[in-house]
């Protein structure tokens, strides 16, 4: 990092925490401090929707994924824009008109408080995870570029984090969503317009991407199926469309941003906004990760992505001949490369296969050395843009994957803050009091969870892809949370014992799905919605019950 | 019927207009994302 990278880094950062301190001046009441009283304009709350989803990981895993996968994770988002008509149809105008804090708030409404109670701790659970991750993310990029331990760069982002969401509520959270959002997409498109500036002079743009389809990087859309695949046409499509239903629907971290919404309309259009923009967003974020592929078919991309673990290495007796023959086998890739950029024929392409195969083995004899489980998916990114991308440039995408972190950080803390506090607190522990106090009490379960986030990243190394990992938490519990709401907006007759034994019902049939079958993590959504609403309707009342 | 607290939707007046475009929206970039897929499945 060079001074101006400093300057674009430290100043964006510094002036994006100051803004929205300014903007969340005066929020000295639970309405105002949580819900922004009720204030805000369509735009700002898509953008703050799109920002809280877009974390750091959305930048530092994807791209990386990528690299090693290929597009194929843009078909998760498939299902993304039928969720928000659905819930724009549907969910919005349910929690409008009850005028609820929480989206947990409304099912004590339609159930019981039990109801509500569960799913709003099974919410702390989930969405405390989360931000874990969350904040360990952006400790990556720290630790990658100045060798710092995760453990103190983790401990420095936290208490940023906490200090700007505890005094500025959510109208500081919205406001540096937006500013945070506008950082991200100049970043986005400064990281793909530099991995196209970078590639090597004789090579268009329509040979980069010619590359990076025979490498088979550009795998966008999969129409097969198949149940154990992660990502095709079809799991993004419905098993993604149930993730999104429930994310946007039923979580709160998400809920509470269009609740904030001046009118039913502000609401729904801040919904249909994030329809249209996540899908080329996340395309052209992928598309970045494909390129820096093939910038690196012909520079020499390091054995292993993770610096500290290639210096660990490179002391072994057996690294010298495996770093000579992943070399060679780099060059033997670039020259088969260069050839079926030249002859675009079928020999050459059979020739390149077995290139890219050789230099893969060689790579993952490297990966042996490291002794345990190695994965530097989150990487790869970052060695490309810290090595490569000229000055200025680099303090920019720097200042989007920071921008991302704390406005999906911010956003959780302060919603799982509001959840404690509205739906634990207020409901059982301390119900009647003054406005100011619950203010107050806001503001330390904002610090408090986010010091459990803090305690939760010292973690994050021992998980794998991070963007996965976050996922894959979440797909745990999203389909059965779904199952409750579905219940209570759809199915007249269920009763609030219905739908947490149906709850629980869901939740065990998605443990054992994860556990115990291949299917992919994605149908967990659909099985656990459909588990809880047949339980749920099945446990309902009958006919000649009273309502 | 529209309920009181109902605003049209922006552009198109209807929600429902709005709903059906996001929708074919989707399904014409999910097209133009298999075209991509295809286009540069390189020579085999």
């Amino acid at each position: 990092m060079r001074f101006l990278d400093w300057v674009v880094l430290v100043g964006s950062t510094l002036t994006i925490v100051l803004y929205g301190l300014y903007k969340g001046r005066g929020s000295g009441t639970v309405s105002s401090y949580l819900l922004a009283n009720r204030s805000m304009p369509w735009w700002a709350m898509g953008l703050s929707i799109m920002a809280t989803q877009a974390s750091a990981i959305t930048f530092i895993g994807t791209t990386g994924q990528s690299y090693v996968d290929g597009m194929r994770f843009v078909q998760f988002y498939f299902g993304l824009p039928l969720a928000m008509v659905i819930l724009s149809a549907t969910a919005v105008p349910f929690f409008h008109r009850a005028g609820v804090y929480t989206a947990y708030e409304y099912l004590e409404r339609r159930f019981d408080p039990k109801t509500r109670t569960l799913t709003a701790l099974v919410f702390l659970v989930q969405r405390g995870l989360g931000v874990g991750i969350a904040l360990y993310a952006p400790a990556v990029v720290l630790s990658v570029i100045f060798g710092w331990s995760d453990r103190w760069t983790v401990v420095l982002m936290g208490v940023l984090v906490i200090a700007y969401t505890v005094f500025g509520g959510i109208k500081a959270v919205t406001w540096t969503d937006v500013q945070q959002m506008a950082i991200m997409f100049v970043g986005i498109v400064a990281a793909l317009t530099s991995a196209v500036l970078l590639l090597p002079g004789h090579m268009s743009l329509g040979d980069a991407l010619f590359l990076a389809g025979a490498s088979g990087k550009l795998n966008a859309v999969d129409l097969s199926f198949d149940w154990t695949n992660r990502y095709n046409l079809w799991s993004g499509l419905i098993g993604g469309m149930f993730l999104a239903l429930s994310y946007f629907g039923c979580d709160q971290s998400q809920v509470q941003r269009y609740l904030t919404g001046r009118s039913l309309r502000h609401m729904r259009v801040s919904l249909i906004f994030n329809a249209g923009m996540k899908l080329p967003m996340q395309f052209l974020i992928l598309l970045t990760g494909a390129l820096v592929f093939v910038f690196f078919l012909f520079e020499p991309p390091p054995m292993l992505f993770h610096r500290a673990e290639r210096e660990r290495v490179s002391g072994m007796t057996a690294y010298g001949e495996v770093e000579s023959r992943y070399r060679e086998a780099f060059t033997a890739r670039r020259e088969a490369a260069q050839s079926l950029l030249e002859s675009r024929d079928a020999p050459a392409a059979e020739r390149f296969d077995a290139a890219r195969r050789r230099f893969d083995a060689a790579r993952a004899d490297g990966i042996k050395l490291t002794g345990g489980p190695y994965n530097d998916t989150n990487y790869v990114f970052l060695t490309f843009v810290t090595r490569y991308l000229p000055v200025g440039i680099v303090g920019l995408i720097l200042s989007a994957i920071f921008a991302a972190a704390m406005s999906t950080i911010s956003a959780e803390l302060n919603s799982l803050a509001t959840t404690t506090v509205i739906d634990l607190y207020q409901r059982h522990v301390r119900p009647g009091a003054s406005d100011s106090h619950y203010v107050l009490v806001s503001r330390l379960a904002t610090g408090f969870w986010g010091v459990y986030a803090m305690g939760f990243a010292l973690f994050g190394s021992r998980l794998g892809s991070l963007i996965e990992a976050v996922n894959l938490v979440g797909s745990l519990f999203y389909g059965s949370v779904l199952g409750v709401f579905v219940l209570a907006f759809f199915v007249p007759r269920a009763t609030g014992t219905g739908a947490c034994t149906g709850l629980a019902a869901g939740l065990a049939t998605v443990w054992w799905m994860s556990r115990y079958t291949d299917i992919s993590y994605l149908w967990f959504n659909v099985a656990g919605c459909l588990v809880v609403v047949a339980v749920g309707t099945m446990l309902g009342r009958r006919s000649d019950q009273p309502i | 019927m529209t309920r009181p607290d109902e605003e049209p939707a922006p552009l198109v007046g209807s929600w429902r207009i709005l709903y059906a475009l996001v929708v074919v929206y989707l399904f014409v970039l999910i097209a133009l994302f298999y075209a991509f897929t295809v286009a540069f499945r390189g020579p085999r």
